[in-house]
């Protein structure tokens, strides 16, 4: 007889969704020795213990949830059964719920289809679902359009080793979120000279002042946690869209909203005044560096 | 005669379908393939900026995103053509983009390979393995996808290619880098896929060869050839490509007679019962993928293979796995013959056009990926988007059963025809966006 497992079973639900998140969490270069902590009830793409159906049969054990995609009240069926449903069905069960996604947390792309009836989960953008007060004290926020695979191990391995993981306001880990995807940035430099790069397609410049990045003033550890461990947006020369964010996607996404010239948002934290006064000064020098391309001047 | 109708879930196919099978008399006589849900990425676009696109439609996907945005950037240029600017790409950044495209395309071949067909082949015949088969998946994927991402940033969810080329600059030591994953890949597929060096392996042009194939390759064709699986699956015989690229020249193949091809007679019509659209092209059912492709470019083994066995389950399943090879041998060589001193992007910033309407055509993993744009006053007016998904999984037309459903007909049992069903590389997602 096959001894019965006492590791904490695993269930990934998916909702309204691109399945960004599940290929996502599948660069994990650790995956099976994290998942190897968990018994894997239901997977989306994984072989594991129960098939979509015992899933819709609500048969299956779960004390892990992991959701992602967008909620629906009516409309999203499997199988006859509305997912909404099934969300909750395992919610009830479940000691942790991880919404992993920008989708599964705050609505995402997928909300802007019809922004009266799909939202996340627990919120919608930032206002809280009546589902919040049910299920907020199990509840772990991971937005991102894709959430980070590290991101999620993270949570997957606090959780395995029965560690209590710090929240903000959102319930996103502080540990992750508590960065701006600014944090690491490789045109850092250029964004404390204000100097915008020319074109797309150059090492040299920041995003900030032309090309939409919003990096500065959203959370994330993009470029901390490196992206497929090699790289980020914002190192190959893409503008942050803010894909971690309650409102993401916003619209224009690749010009820089200005009042006056001046970036409209300023980056987390920084009130105007000290950010006019701070741009004055490193506008009003000329530095060679900065305007002569990375790797010709040391030549 | 005796009418049997038996409706199944199908699971792990990017989301889920329901198949509803009749059979008569013992054998299927027709299948209606029902996806669930319309999430609406084209009504989301309208309004939005034109180069919105480039960020929005990748997440039509999880699995083929960057083939959404490698086409949402063509149909852009496209457009800039159409309305009298043209934009030229450097070699280097049209380099690029085939380079991170031919990643995207490994990565979904190899998780098909491993994550589908193995698992699902075992289990069909009864002779389950306790291999893990994902850790191989995901070992190869995850490395060209690392490949990719020294160019584009992330996989999934990239936006790197923008009007007139490519938001990256890389250096000599971005490419090399980029050059060892590919050499990893290159020597993943190697000894474990077909146990056997790459250019022997593309050097295989007949059937009688194929027993040199080794690894899982040939653990899988074994499967296929002992099962007596190598006649069934077969379809109209007919194929199509419409995206110029590395794998093939656009055209359709019709008894193996290639002729030319214009998008504008693609036509998409809505289907009862199901939220995915069907497409045709001057009204008449094409397959397209990895199959069509070989047939139209004319790759020896698969016309070998054809010849012999026709458009079966074991010719489309060679198909797919084979572009491995040809896109690994590819990928090599556009990084070898990079010329990182040109431009990255050519279209300064500053020029964008704000009416123009245009098409951008791409073959993704699954077959060609169309993407066709209005935009006036710079911003998108309609959007349209025809998955690959769309042709192989249509329900037909009143003369034709669809591709997929054609190639069911006739099987007796819904095990046999669920796993015909899965050859087609079936993306839930992609077909009702």
């Amino acid at each position: 007889m096959k001894k019965k497992s006492n590791k904490p079973k695993l269930l990934w639900l998916q909702s309204i969704t691109c399945n960004g998140n599940t290929h996502s969490f599948l660069n994990h270069p650790d995956l099976f020795s994290i998942l190897a902590h968990f018994e894997i009830v239901h997977h989306p793409i994984l072989e594991s213990k129960y098939a979509m159906q015992d899933v819709i049969s609500g048969v299956v054990p779960c004390d892990l949830l992991i959701l992602e995609g967008s909620f629906t009240e009516t409309g999203f069926l499997k199988g006859g059964v509305e997912v909404s449903s099934l969300v909750e069905l395992y919610a009830k069960k479940a000691k942790n719920i991880i919404s992993a996604g920008t989708c599964a947390t705050f609505g995402g792309i997928f909300k802007q289809k019809d922004p009266e009836n799909i939202s996340g989960f627990c919120f919608d953008l930032e206002e809280k679902t009546n589902y919040y007060t049910k299920y907020a004290s199990k509840l772990i926020s991971l937005p991102g359009c894709p959430m980070h695979p590290k991101w999620m191990s993270y949570v997957l391995l606090m959780i395995a080793n029965q560690k209590p993981i710090d929240i903000d306001h959102l319930h996103r880990p502080v540990e992750l979120y508590g960065y701006t995807v600014h944090t690491g940035c490789t045109r850092n430099e250029y964004f404390e000279w204000k100097i915008d790069t020319k074109n797309y397609g150059l090492k040299e410049g920041c995003l900030f002042y032309e090309q939409g990045c919003q990096g500065p003033y959203t959370r994330g550890s993009c470029n901390k946690i490196l992206w497929n461990d090699i790289s980020s947006k914002t190192r190959v020369g893409t503008p942050c869209f803010g894909c971690t964010e309650p409102a993401f996607p916003q619209s224009s996404l690749f010009v820089t909203k200005t009042n006056m010239g001046i970036p409209a948002k300023m980056p987390l934290g920084i009130p105007r005044r000290a950010y006019l006064g701070l741009t004055g000064v490193a506008k009003s020098f000329k530095i060679k560096r900065f305007s002569t391309r990375l790797l010709e001047y040391d030549k | 005669m005796k009418k049997i109708k038996i409706k199944q879930l199908i699971e792990k196919i990017e989301g889920e379908a329901e198949l509803d099978f009749t059979f008569n008399d013992g054998l299927i006589e027709d299948v209606k393939i029902n996806f669930g849900f319309y999430r609406g990425i084209e009504e989301i676009l309208r309004g939005k900026d034109a180069r919105d696109a480039l960020v929005i439609t990748p997440r039509v996907c999880g699995i083929c995103n960057h083939a959404h945005l490698i086409t949402a950037v063509r149909a852009i240029e496209n457009g800039y053509e159409n309305a009298g600017h043209k934009i030229e790409l450097t070699s280097k950044a049209s380099d690029i983009r085939e380079f991170t495209l031919a990643c995207e395309l490994i990565q979904n071949h190899i998780k098909w390979l491993y994550m589908t067909l193995l698992p699902q082949i075992e289990s069909y015949l009864d002779c389950k393995s306790e291999e893990n088969y994902a850790i191989k998946a995901t070992y190869l994927s995850s490395t060209i996808t690392k490949a990719l991402a020294i160019f584009a940033g992330q996989w999934p969810h990239s936006s790197y290619a923008v009007p007139g080329g490519v938001t990256c600059d890389p250096t000599h030591l971005d490419v090399m880098q980029a050059q060892s994953l590919v050499d990893e890949s290159i020597t993943f597929f190697e000894q474990v896929v077909t146990a056997l060096p790459l250019d022997e392996y593309l050097n295989i042009n007949l059937c009688a060869d194929l027993h040199k194939v080794g690894g899982d390759f040939g653990k899988l064709l074994h499967l296929i050839g002992s099962s007596g699986m190598t006649e069934i699956g077969k379809s109209h015989d007919r194929f199509i490509v419409f995206g110029e690229g590395m794998l093939s020249k656009p055209g359709k193949s019709i008894v193996t007679n290639i002729s030319n091809v214009n998008s504008k007679y693609v036509s998409e019509s809505a289907q009862v019962g199901t939220v995915a659209k069907s497409v045709t092209y001057k009204e008449r059912l094409y397959e397209v993928g990895p199959l069509a492709r070989g047939m139209v470019a004319k790759t020896p083994i698969v016309k070998n293979l054809h010849k012999r066995y026709k458009d079966s389950l074991l010719t489309r399943v060679f198909a797919r796995i084979h572009e491995v090879a040809t896109l690994l041998e590819h990928a090599r060589t556009l990084l070898n013959n990079l010329k990182l001193d040109e431009l990255s992007c050519t279209l300064e910033p500053q020029h964008t056009l704000k009416d123009f309407e245009g098409t951008g055509i791409v073959e993704a993993a699954r077959g060609s990926l169309i993407h066709k744009t209005i935009v006036k006053d710079g911003l998108i007016v309609n959007y349209e988007i025809i998955t690959p998904t769309q042709w192989n999984l249509s329900h037909g037309n009143k003369e034709e059963l669809g591709v997929a459903v054609q190639a069911m007909k006739g099987s007796k049992s819904i095990e046999e025809a669920t796993f015909i069903f899965r050859t087609f590389d079936v993306c839930s997602v992609c077909t009702t966006q």
